[in-house]
């Protein structure tokens, strides 16, 4: 007994080791899979595109972001679209559809919308397909999918 | 809910590994003292307080803490089961290291323009292998010890971290347009292939500090990491086939005129030749790691205390001998995952500063481990290098810490920009 118990305790704490090394490994399989899952942009009925280098900015963006009906775009959490830039407000704009158009407001922001070169103000616009939004130090290309 | 579990989980295994080890420490050594409990209990509390801060704070990457904190488990545990002594003052510097680790993580992350210190680093470097071969002295061969009121240190710890920095910093900054008038070198220098001319330089100085004061080991540590980055970010050919050559030259110099080194390679050649002297130590180690076979003797049913040095450098031999081979794939696989977490973070960072930065630490641990583990199984020449995390030493634990603090502070400032999303 007294030789076999420390043995069993021997294996107990290599197997030990072994399971931490294992859940140590799934977590970060997780968090790769549900890294490469973001990725995934099914086609929804409009999306926006991004038109900057990704190499010229320093916070993440993703490379297109998916329209639903109504989308928030700014820093805070409220939004549907959250972007960690500087020269965004909070909530920025807001991007919505009503009877199959898209159209874009401004939400009070304190650096503007600008539609293609020239700020919409306070209007609500109507959004075509190829129209060039401007917020903050990013340019979106608004894309609706047939 | 469901994602808390796999926090939850590898803490507990943490919990149990400290509880299995104190436990057979008691029973095999018959040491049942207030004394190991309550170092152990030490132990846990840092890890705990860390972890917590890390938790509740958003301060990145969480693995990198727990892989650490189970690497020096099971080191404090080996230490405590060879030499209370030893063990104690681990744990002591492992909370150190720990908090330093913390520090040195917000501190990176708050503090910009850490890729514009190029020559603060290199000035710091040299300033310290100067101190070191004035006022240094030898310990185990290498005249690489700096004693400071009352703590003695390695300074080629310190500096391999600003040697990545120094690599990092010179390959990834902005090419500046020469202006008129500029100096000559400074022209150059905004080329790519004076960039890798600086690169070479310094790497070359610093190899030339660490072979007068006979740290081989650290030596051809600071080579790879330089080649790594050369292969990274020098993209030309000529400069590596260069340092192939001159690596070979130097070495076949080393091989044939220095004793140092060919005592290495002689032991290394055969260790059963002169087994009572020159091979003593390499070929205790075997037998240790020979004796523990796939399973282990058992912690604190072995019989390490022949081989010498084996609280510091050999101290992967006497975790085989007494948790087997197994034990050891074990300590292999912690590394493994360490270094793919820092390249990771390395991948997914946007500042080219910080991934060369992050690459250059993953760089590090993952041949510091190579060296001294391929050392002391006698599948390389054995040079004197420390295990991060589990050999009992002050210097080298608190340093590698520093290191991953930075990649901790690297891997947040990420995450926070995830956050922002």
């Amino acid at each position: 007994m007294q030789e076999i118990l420390p043995k069993i305790l021997t294996y107990l704490f290599v197997i030990v080791v072994y399971a931490f090394i294992y859940t140590i490994i799934r977590m970060i399989f997780l968090d790769i899979r549900t890294m490469s899952r973001k990725k995934n942009i099914t086609q929804a009925e409009g999306y926006i595109k991004l038109m900057n280098l990704k190499t010229d900015i320093d916070f993440a963006v993703n490379e297109s972001y998916e329209l639903e009906k109504d989308n928030l775009i700014g820093r805070s959490g409220k939004c549907r679209i959250r972007i960690g830039d500087r020269a965004l407000s909070g909530v920025h704009c807001r991007i919505f559809k009503a009877e199959e158009t898209f159209f874009i407001e401004d939400m009070g922001s304190a650096n503007g919308t600008l539609l293609n070169g020239e700020s919409i103000a306070d209007e609500v616009v109507e959004l075509i397909d190829g129209d060039k939004i401007s917020i903050g130090s990013l340019m979106f290309m608004f894309v609706k999918s047939e | 809910m469901k994602n808390d579990n796999y926090i939850v989980r590898p803490l507990i295994c943490i919990l149990l590994v400290v509880l299995l080890g104190g436990v057979l420490i008691s029973i095999n050594m018959g040491k049942v003292n207030s004394d190991t409990a309550m170092l152990l209990g030490g132990m846990c509390l840092t890890l705990a307080v860390v972890y917590a801060l890390l938790r509740f704070f958003p301060l990145g990457d969480h693995y990198i803490f727990m892989i650490t904190a189970m690497l020096g488990v099971i080191g404090v545990i080996m230490l405590l089961r060879l030499q209370t002594g030893h063990g104690q003052k681990q744990v002591i510097w492992f909370s150190v290291g720990a908090g330093l680790f913390l520090v040195t993580s917000l501190v990176y992350r708050f503090v910009k323009h850490w890729n514009k210190l190029n020559k603060l680093y290199v000035i710091g470097g040299v300033v310290l292998f100067l101190a070191t071969a004035l006022f240094g002295y030898s310990s185990g061969g290498a005249k690489s010890w700096l004693r400071l009121g009352g703590f003695s240190f390695q300074p080629s710890e310190l500096v391999k971290i600003l040697f990545i920095l120094t690599l990092a910093g010179v390959f990834t900054n902005e090419y500046k347009k020469p202006k008129e008038g500029d100096l000559r070198i400074k022209a150059f220098y905004n080329t790519k292939l004076g960039r890798n001319c600086a690169a070479t330089v310094v790497a070359y100085v610093f190899l030339l500090f660490l072979l007068l004061q006979r740290d081989w080991g650290t030596a051809v540590l600071f080579f790879a990491i330089y080649i790594a980055f050369m292969a990274v970010y020098g993209e030309d050919k000529r400069f590596l086939l260069l340092n192939g050559v001159a690596a070979i030259l130097v070495s076949i110099v080393g091989v044939s005129f220095m004793s140092h080194i060919q005592i290495r390679v002689e032991t290394w050649l055969r260790p059963f030749h002169d087994v009572s002297n020159k091979g003593y130590q390499i070929t205790q180690s075997l037998f240790a790691i020979g004796e523990g076979g796939f399973t282990g003797r058992g912690i604190g049913a072995g019989s390490p205390y022949y081989i010498p040095e084996v609280h510091s450098d050999f101290i992967f031999s006497a975790i085989c001998e007494e948790t087997g081979i197994l034990g050891g794939l074990a300590v292999i696989m912690l590394y493994f995952v360490l270094v793919y977490r820092a390249f990771k973070i390395s991948l997914s960072t946007n500042n080219d500063f910080n991934k060369a930065v992050a690459m250059g630490i993953g760089v590090m641990i993952g041949v510091q481990t190579f060296i001294i583990i391929g050392g002391v199984i006698k599948f390389i020449p054995l040079t004197g290098i420390t295990l991060p995390f589990v050999s009992y030493g002050g210097s080298s634990m608190v340093t590698t810490f520093l290191a991953l603090g930075i990649l901790q502070g690297i891997s947040a400032r990420r995450r926070e920009i995830e956050d922002e999303i």
